[in-house]
């Protein structure tokens, strides 16, 4: 089984790719100009950040990239399409003869080139007799076309493997994740000799689910002896199957022109200036090798966030890996989506500083903890128990604990993990002042020793 | 120098109608029958360029237009309820014919 | 430098000539710095822009071309929308779906095109500047036939912005006028870098202005010239040595040969392109029907609106960008495009400038434009076509009568070398009989 994918996915400019038009309009036709509506004697203009998007995404895939590039007309008629042509990029793409390493697996990459997206069209009327209703806001709008050799193997191979891309994606162009619906695919996908392509499906998961789709088909197909046709079929999301596309009364013939009205532009001098970022896949490599953590956090961490990781490994330079780790991973983890929006060089060293006493003892675990998720938190937490370390208030805390939870005995002989619930309320109930350590110790302890 | 083979193009009424499908023009028998004629003999005319051999060297303008790119900066000059004043709109969407 | 000119006037000419397809209101016309007009394929906000086809009747474009807004700001009042070839395909002004201009010196003959009432306008309204637009010799040519100058600038240096496209690798807007001085006052109005037109940016300011030293006639530009233009050529060549202490040497350029199919080929391959967009939506002639197939409704309003020459131009543009011809044709036609500019730089070494007659008759008679087939028609710009395809500065300078109708001459300089064409033409000017065209009102 061959597969092949072609990736589109829209640039996160603020500025439409030829035209000023913002990119996030919401009520229909408001980013719209002369340019993007197609209206006579509108020219384009190249938006600087688009190419340099395009020319990240190809040194990403350490794609060849040519001295020069331009752009093409590619011309076909469609309701959608303001121009009756798309300005895409045919000879001298921004990258060609890529490759990206999925997990040990080199998947090549064809080229990578820039186009503009048509506008949008919303069908009204019965079936058949639909007419159409375009919006322009989408017009423009910027996308990189990413092409990869047909080698991947499975439906499931090919999710990772976009999932795996998109992560690297997302971080080169800063692309954020509610964009990921953004994300169009055509599938070329080939069980036998003849290939299949499906267009135009929307999402990482609809991908799996239409290349699915297609094995069993072309499989049944080919078990029963019958010839799958080379043909262009797309993906209905409601009733997940694939179904052969219109055919179309004739084949059109693209005849691809230099686009004249935007000159060229010496991309591997300009691609040469651009920094390189490490990438959230290979960080997450070194984080493995350099802290040794296993590849599941290690994921965990660039999944979260960059900063993430950057916050980690400036809390180990200073309180060791072991600490910060646990932090990390514990509570900063689960309190990322607020910390994200706050986390200043003052915070920083906050949090630097509690990882850093939890790290040499003078903080518990608990304590750590509480103290970090005080520094998350606008509400004026309890400062804790004074009487720390007290073996008395601790007797006392799991005694009330077991007087709140009746019961708790038999539960505790069906199944030891009852004792959790005991555990949870005493650590509530102390804020800090016993370690989590101590506290289960003496929380079994009682429970062992029965009603 | 011509170490092409010279391969006539011949203009035929099939293959105008082609063209004139693909550029979306519907032409009478009597169109087709001019356009045949005038695209033959132009054609005709034009292989006089299969005496040149290719030259490495083109651009798709006369002077030089080299790394003109324009800031990400979104700008409306104007107004959408003024570029859509003359259209065809329905709730503000442009109104266009049926797709299938 | 306008003489009193008045809109009832202007009215008056328009009804004799047809050199507007629509006029202004000539608000601010009193006192105003100077007046122009702007040919039709130019955009002016609220006010009809057809470039002289039915598939843009009704359009009022919301935003002024940058020429256009340039000369307002200066100080100039637009007095109307000049008449043209539909697109700007032709050669004669005849291919539209509107008025057909009138020559200023025989009714019965045409203004040459595609700047045709342009050229119209210039030699019959006194201090008149008319924007024209050329992409392969529409200004040359009916300036030529109308007896007035009309400069091309190098490709670039005026803003495209508002130009309803033919060919965008060619398209050159420029000026004419009956008086070179006032092309030379106002062309650096409208010059220079605009960001909305990309190729408009990165260019050298326009030069010192001196009298080209040298100039050179390439031997094949004047083979088969009729005898009376050839004598009327010859007596301008004489008086450019003699008068104006020009030297004047024979050039060999055999790449010209090759331009014209070069020419063609680009400018209908991009303006193929171009003119998809008219497809009655949005803008311009509408299709009656919204429920037909979109298809249908775009073949249905292309084939009730454009002109059989607009037709033409599209289907030989779409089948030289075609699979398997797009390497035979097109990428052809752009190498020989710079195998011409080459050609022009080895000029220049030798020469300032290069001069060839501009037209290789004079204006026809309707009737006789008529009988021409549509190859002929194409075979007339050759000597316009070299310089517009390879983007250099070009001006037709009026040289003489034949049989009382105008004759021009083409002056070339490199690119961006325009100040010396002027500075010629203006010298020109002061040397040079000319000859009034008698208004018939």
């Amino acid at each position: 089984m061959k597969i092949g994918l072609e990736i589109h996915v829209q640039l996160p400019t603020r500025s439409k790719m030829f035209c000023a038009c913002p990119t996030d309009g919401v009520a229909p036709n408001s980013a719209i100009c002369p340019t993007c509506l197609g209206m006579p004697g509108a020219r384009p203009s190249l938006n600087r950040s688009a190419l340099e998007m395009g020319l990240r995404l190809a040194k990403l895939f350490d794609c060849r990239i040519p001295e020069r590039t331009w752009f093409s007309r590619k011309t076909y008629f469609y309701p959608d399409l303001a121009k009756h042509f798309q300005v895409t990029q045919y000879d001298n793409p921004v990258g060609e003869h890529g490759v990206f390493d999925f997990r040990g697996k080199p998947i090549r990459i064809r080229r990578v080139h820039l186009e503009e997206d048509p506008g949008r069209i919303k069908r009204v009327g019965r079936q058949g007799e639909e007419m159409s209703l375009v919006d322009y806001n989408r017009s423009g709008i910027p996308l990189v076309e990413i092409v990869t050799e047909p080698d991947l193997s499975n439906p499931a191979e090919a999710r990772q493997f976009l999932t795996d891309m998109l992560t690297e994606i997302r971080h080169t162009i800063g692309l954020s994740d509610e964009n990921e619906q953004s994300v169009r695919v055509d599938c070329n996908i080939s069980v036998g000799v003849e290939r299949v392509e499906v267009k135009n499906v929307t999402g990482l998961r609809n991908m799996e689910r239409a290349l699915k789709y297609e094995v069993v088909r072309q499989t049944k197909m080919l078990r029963s002896k019958k010839t799958v046709v080379r043909e262009t079929r797309r993906f209905d999301e409601e009733r997940k199957v694939t179904l052969p596309a219109r055919k179309k009364e004739f084949e059109e013939d693209y005849g691809y022109i230099g686009e004249p009205d935007l000159g060229v532009y010496n991309i591997r001098a300009i691609a040469e200036s651009l920094d390189e970022k490490e990438t959230p896949l290979t960080r997450a490599k070194r984080l493995c090798e350099e802290y040794g953590m296993t590849e599941g956090i290690s994921r965990q961490l660039i999944n979260t966030s960059m900063d993430l990781c950057d916050l980690f490994e400036d809390m180990a330079a200073a309180a060791g890996t072991k600490a910060s780790l646990y932090l990390v991973t514990d509570v900063i983890s689960s309190n990322w989506s607020r910390i994200k929006g706050i986390l200043d060089e003052d915070l920083r060293s906050e949090i630097i500083e509690v990882a850093r006493r939890y790290s040499d003892g003078s903080v518990n675990d608990l304590e750590a903890r509480r103290l970090l998720r005080a520094l998350f938190s606008d509400e004026e937490e309890d400062t804790g128990s004074t009487a720390k370390g007290d073996p008395a208030l601790l007797e006392a805390a799991v005694e009330k604990a077991v007087s709140a939870n009746p019961g708790i005995f038999d539960d505790y002989a069906k199944n030891e993990k009852a004792a959790n619930r005991l555990i949870g309320d005493v650590i509530n109930s102390t804020k800090g002042a016993f370690s989590s350590q101590e506290i289960v110790l003496k929380v079994k302890e009682r429970l062992e020793r029965g009603p | 120098m011509l170490d092409i083979i010279q391969r006539r193009i011949f203009m035929d009424k099939e293959t105008v109608r082609r063209v004139a499908m693909l550029a979306r023009l519907e032409l009478s028998e009597e169109e087709i029958e001019s356009f045949t004629k005038d695209l033959g003999d132009i054609l005709e005319h034009f292989s006089m360029l299969d005496e040149l051999q290719d030259l490495d060297d083109y651009g798709f303008n006369p002077v030089e237009v080299v790394d003109v790119l324009r800031d990400d900066e979104p700008h409306q000059e104007i107004p959408a309820e003024e570029l859509l004043r003359d259209m065809d709109t329905y709730e503000d969407y442009v109104r266009g014919p049926r797709l299938s | 430098m306008s003489s009193p000119i008045s809109m009832s006037r202007i009215r008056d000419l328009n009804d004799e000539y047809g050199m507007f397809y629509s006029l202004g209101d000539g608000e601010g016309l009193d006192g105003s710095r100077f007046h122009f007009s702007a040919k039709d394929n130019l955009t002016t906000k609220d006010h009809p822009t057809t470039a002289g086809s039915k598939i843009l009747s009704g359009y009022r474009p919301p935003f002024d071309a940058a020429a256009v807004e340039s000369l307002r700001e200066a100080g100039g009042v637009l007095l109307g929308k000049t008449s043209m070839d539909e697109f700007g395909f032709g050669t004669f002004s005849v291919n539209s779906a509107f008025e057909v201009p009138l020559n200023p010196y025989d009714r019965e003959r045409s203004c040459g095109g595609s700047s045709g009432g342009a050229a119209c306008a210039a030699a019959l309204i006194d201090g008149h500047l008319a924007l024209g637009v050329s992409t392969g010799g529409s200004i040359s040519c009916p300036a030529a036939f109308c007896g007035v100058f009309g400069f091309t600038p190098t490709y670039g240096r005026v803003s495209r912005h508002g130009l309803l496209d033919y060919g965008n690798s060619l398209d050159k807007i420029g000026m004419l006028s009956a008086d070179c001085a006032t092309i030379a006052e106002l062309f650096p109005i409208i010059a220079g870098a605009d960001e909305r037109d990309p190729t408009s940016c990165g260019h050298p300011p326009i030069g010192e202005c001196r009298i080209p030293d040298s100039v050179g006639i390439p031997a094949e530009s004047v083979k088969g010239l009729p005898a009376a233009l050839r004598e009327s050529f010859d007596e301008a060549v004489t008086t450019i040595k003699d008068d104006m202490g020009i030297e004047v040497k024979t050039l060999d350029m055999p790449m010209f040969h090759y331009a014209q199919p070069a020419y063609y080929i680009i400018a209908t391959s991009e303006a193929s392109t171009n003119l998809a967009r008219y497809g009655g939506m949005r803008y311009g002639a509408r299709g009656k029907e919204l429920g037909q197939h979109f298809d249908r409704y775009f073949t249905a309003v292309r084939s009730e609106n454009f002109g059989a020459e607009v037709k033409r131009r599209i289907l030989l543009g779409t089948f030289t960008r075609m699979v398997g011809l797009r390497d035979r044709y097109y990428l052809k036609a752009l190498q020989v495009r710079q195998a011409v500019i080459e050609e022009y730089r080895r000029a220049y070494k030798e020469v300032d400038a290069v001069l060839t007659p501009t037209m290789p008759f004079i204006a026809p008679r309707f009737d006789e434009v008529a009988d021409m087939s549509a190859l002929e028609i194409y075979l007339a710009d050759h000597l316009t076509i070299p310089p517009n395809l390879s983007g250099m500065p070009h001006l037709n300078i009026p040289c003489g009568y034949v049989d009382g109708m105008p004759v021009g001459m083409q002056l070339v300089a490199d690119h961006w070398d325009e100040g010396c064409l002027l500075q010629a033409g203006m010298e020109w000017g002061r040397l040079f009989g000319h000859v009034k065209p008698e208004v018939k009102i």
